[in-house]
């Protein structure tokens, strides 16, 4: 019983620290992130399943996630409300070629990563951008303003 | 079809159907009561504690709780308190003996244990309380470990 309990409450924990780590940091996986989301799972696992070794506790907590993530994925579907809670909401970087620099602070993302990410995407510069959005998935999708027009 | 198996896998498992929460078993006679605090479910590596709280109708002279092997077969014993003033061997069982029990009174003893990993099956964990060598009550309880 109680670790169908823990593993829920270390799902929501996990659920409720992407959201606040951010989408950028954890969809551009430097190394500290990486180690960072190592810890993360390490500490989770010691607390959830403590000194369980158990194929039964493994079974349980693995079921417990795989039915949560099913279930948060459907709240998120049937439920549009819900959907900027769990997944977050598409966030505009860019307009008419200028930066927004009040949702780039926001999401922590400077000038200069914005325009790496450009150049990722075969744009020499933010000038030529029409629309810049940052997705819920944390990768920034680029409208140049030639494609716009067309 | 596979969601409701995962969902009644895991209505079990909030059920206790796979431990570790426990339960208590009672005995009663004349001469005392006997509580066992114990979980009746564990995985392997788990840790728990076992309570037996005896409760003195008429004095005891030599109170002793003599345990099927089953409570240590496959389990560390990490450690027992308050200690017993005797450890026996009582016909392939544990007995240990703890001692004067006033009429009226109550005498709790715990033991904590580890289940080992390779500790799996279903293991009988009958509980007697003896007055020295004379039975005084019985207790039947099975402990299940799953693998």
């Amino acid at each position: 019983m109680d670790l169908v309990l823990r593993a829920v409450v270390g799902f929501l924990f996990v659920l409720f620290l992407t959201r606040v780590v951010g989408r950028r940091e954890l969809s551009s996986m430097q190394p500290f992130d990486l180690i960072l989301l190592v810890m993360i799972g390490d500490l989770v696992q010691q607390g959830i399943t403590q000194n369980d070794f158990s194929v039964t506790g493994l079974v349980l907590v693995g079921g417990t996630v795989g039915a949560l993530t099913v279930v948060v994925s459907y709240a998120s579907f049937r439920f549009p409300r819900l959907r900027p809670l769990i997944d977050g909401e598409p966030v505009i970087v860019v307009q008419d070629g200028k930066p927004v620099n009040r949702n780039l602070a926001r999401n922590r993302i400077t000038e200069g990563e914005l325009a790496a990410a450009a150049r990722q995407d075969r744009i020499g510069s933010i000038e030529d951008v029409e629309w810049a959005v940052l997705e819920t998935s944390g990768r920034i999708s680029f409208i140049t303003r030639e494609h716009a027009r067309s | 079809m596979l969601l409701a198996l995962l969902t009644a896998l895991l209505l079990a498992g909030l059920l206790n159907v796979f431990g570790q929460r426990p339960q208590t078993s009672t005995a009663d006679s004349e001469t005392a009561s006997l509580k066992v605090y114990s979980p009746k479910s564990l995985r392997s590596g788990l840790f728990f504690e076992s309570r037996f709280t005896i409760e003195a109708h008429r004095e005891i002279e030599n109170a002793t709780l003599v345990l099927d092997p089953g409570w240590l077969e496959g389990m560390t014993l990490n450690t027992l308190e308050p200690s017993p003033i005797g450890e026996t061997n009582r016909d392939g069982r544990i007995a240990l003996e703890l001692g004067r029990v006033p009429a009226g009174t109550t005498h709790r003893f715990f033991l904590h244990f580890q289940v080992n990993p390779t500790n799996v099956g279903r293991r009988e964990q009958d509980v007697e309380l003896h007055d020295g060598e004379t039975p005084l009550l019985r207790l039947d309880r099975t402990v299940t470990i799953w693998p």
